[in-house]
């Protein structure tokens, strides 16, 4: 099966500076994928490589075997580019019927393609609408809608969730996730509470460089992580260290534990752990089984 | 050449067109067309039309006819009545320097908007670059039409019948008018790609042409021999078209055309390497 984006020694330079360096990645069609990485990683200049906004420094970059901005990938990829704006002179509805009539759609198609997105990110009534007559949030949301028009094999959104209210950033992942089977995301966000609920793989970059590729769960087997609600730390930590089978417990942030096993010795963790819990009546707010995407990323970035 | 098989002339027509609906459709272009006709009936009722009474004086006559002479520019009384004279005169005087302003805004405020991101995700950059410039080229055509009408309707009025034998002078005159604004229209396509707003854009071709001036005439100071280079500059043949009238202007149509090409070529070059 042809890879959906293959970067081989990807590199971008923008005079002495190196944002991007020596990237090598292979991503499959299907999950949606994160993109993570810090302030000034590099995340956005891979977006618009891969858009073909730039051309790389160094390296080769193909998506579905054609170099990014090539005629062959019109209609096929599109964008939330990050920080676009629709033309203020124009209604919405009429650049959405540009943008699908340059897809290769007919007038009629357009214009139906272009009310059915509006409809995806809930603002049918805006078609007739000025860009600048919208919010914030409105203009992201229209922004995604264009990247939906006809049938995208990739979609890349950069911050999609980024100034959106909690509505409707829910509603957004909710579209993500139910377009995920025929269209493949790669999403850029700071939002790891959205991106673990979204996402199964993920490219972390720091720095410029790629510094984990993974698929969600695979690194999980062996963790727990506990939320407590009202118990002594060092005590819980203590007892957790003492039980058999338990390798490590560490408190990465307050009230909470992560807890590595050997799970060949402790079969049953999670019953372990609660029974330890009930016997000393310390109240917890959840144990989920496996490390959230947060730790697994700064496990390795740290 | 290369970039050539990257226009596609559907997407071509697409991006012209709403260039087009640009002009008509929304208020931007509505405030547009009210200059326009505003600046145009000054032209045609206190310029051309006043200028064509006159005109009718035989004691201007006699005096216009030997300052024509003097300036060999006999040729231009073939346009057949004073007002399309003068709208030919007027109109190849200050047409290229409108052009610089109208046409300033080609792509550059979608490349600082981000609107281009849009765009190249659909089609080749290359149509875009020649789609915006061919919907410039179809604005122009679309205003010198009607300022031709009205002058025509002008004259109509003054002669009390209707000039029927001014007609294809007409179709000359728009036909040439447009041929002398396809360089110009051509340098703010490249203007346009270059920079990310049209004042950045109007500024670096005024800049840049009297910088450019200035560099050759001090060639020239030099070596006098390099005068000959002033014969290709963008506007060098309307010197040679005050002279003339008929079909006989397309003469100088060569230099324009050769012009618009090779601009267009260096202007797509820029839009296929700059960043959007």
């Amino acid at each position: 099966m042809m890879p959906m984006i293959e970067a081989h020694g990807l590199g971008k330079r923008f005079g002495r500076k190196t944002v991007l360096d020596n990237l090598t990645f292979t991503l499959h069609a299907g999950e949606p994928i994160a993109l993570i990485g810090p302030n000034g990683a590099g995340k956005t200049t891979l977006f618009s490589l891969l858009c073909g906004y730039l051309a790389p420094s160094q390296g080769n970059l193909r998506i579905f075997g054609h170099a990014p901005g090539s005629s062959a990938l019109f209609g096929q990829v599109s964008a939330l580019p990050q920080d676009a704006l629709l033309d203020p002179n124009f209604t919405i509805g009429a650049q959405l019927e540009l943008y699908g009539q340059l897809q290769g759609m007919n007038k009629a198609t357009a214009r139906a393609e272009a009310k059915r997105v509006l409809q995806l990110v809930e603002l049918p009534e805006h078609l007739n609408s000025k860009p600048t007559a919208l919010s914030h949030g409105m203009k992201k949301r229209v922004a995604i809608a264009q990247a939906l028009l006809g049938q995208p094999k990739l979609v890349l959104l950069d911050e999609p969730t980024a100034g959106l209210d909690p509505a409707n950033a829910l509603q957004i992942r909710q579209l993500v996730s139910k377009m995920s089977g025929e269209t493949t995301f790669l999403i850029s966000s700071h939002n790891l509470f959205e991106l673990e609920r979204l996402c199964g793989t993920v490219l972390y970059i720091e720095q410029g460089r790629l510094v984990q590729q993974a698929v969600s769960g695979a690194s999980s087997r062996g963790f727990m992580t506990l939320q407590l609600d009202q118990a002594p730390m060092e005590q819980v930590l203590a007892a957790c260290r003492a039980l058999p089978g338990i390798l490590d417990a560490r408190s990465p942030q307050k009230q909470e534990l992560v807890l590595e096993y050997d799970p060949q010795l402790l079969t049953e963790a999670d019953l372990a752990i609660l029974s330890l819990l009930r016997r000393e009546q310390w109240r917890y707010k959840q144990l989920t089984l496996g490390q959230t995407l947060e730790q697994q990323l700064f496990d390795v970035a740290g | 050449m290369l970039l050539l098989p990257s226009i596609q002339p559907r997407s071509v027509g697409l991006i012209a067109r709403f260039e087009l609906n640009r002009l008509f459709a929304t208020p931007r272009g509505w405030f547009a067309l009210g200059a326009f006709a505003v600046v145009w009936y000054v032209i045609l009722r206190y310029g051309i039309f006043e200028a064509a009474v006159q005109m009718k004086n035989p004691e201007v006559q006699q005096f216009l006819m030997q300052g024509i002479g003097m300036l060999g520019m006999n040729q231009i009384l073939a346009w057949g009545e004073p007002e399309m004279m003068v709208f030919w005169l007027v109109t190849l005087t200050l047409l290229p320097f409108g052009v610089i302003f109208f046409a300033s805004d080609q792509t550059c405020s979608d490349r600082a908007r981000g609107t281009l991101r849009f765009l190249t995700l659909r089609t080749s950059r290359e149509s875009i670059f020649i789609g915006r410039f061919v919907g410039q080229m179809l604005v122009q055509t679309v205003l010198i039409s009607a300022a031709m009408l009205a002058t025509l309707g002008m004259t109509a009025y003054r002669l009390e019948q209707v000039p029927l034998n001014l007609l294809l002078p007409a179709l000359q005159i728009i036909i040439n008018l447009l041929i002398v604004l396809l360089p110009f229209t051509a340098l703010m396509a490249l203007a346009s790609a270059l920079v990310k707003s049209n004042r950045m854009a109007i500024s670096l071709v005024i800049f840049g042409g009297g910088v450019l001036l200035g560099l050759l005439g001090y060639l020239i100071y030099l070596q006098p021999s390099l005068q000959s280079l002033l014969a290709y500059l963008p506007g060098a043949q309307i010197g040679q078209l005050y002279k003339n009238a008929g079909w006989v202007t397309l003469d100088y149509a060569d230099l324009p055309l050769i012009q618009t090409l090779v601009i267009l070529a260096i202007g797509l070059l820029v839009m296929k390497e700059k960043n959007v």
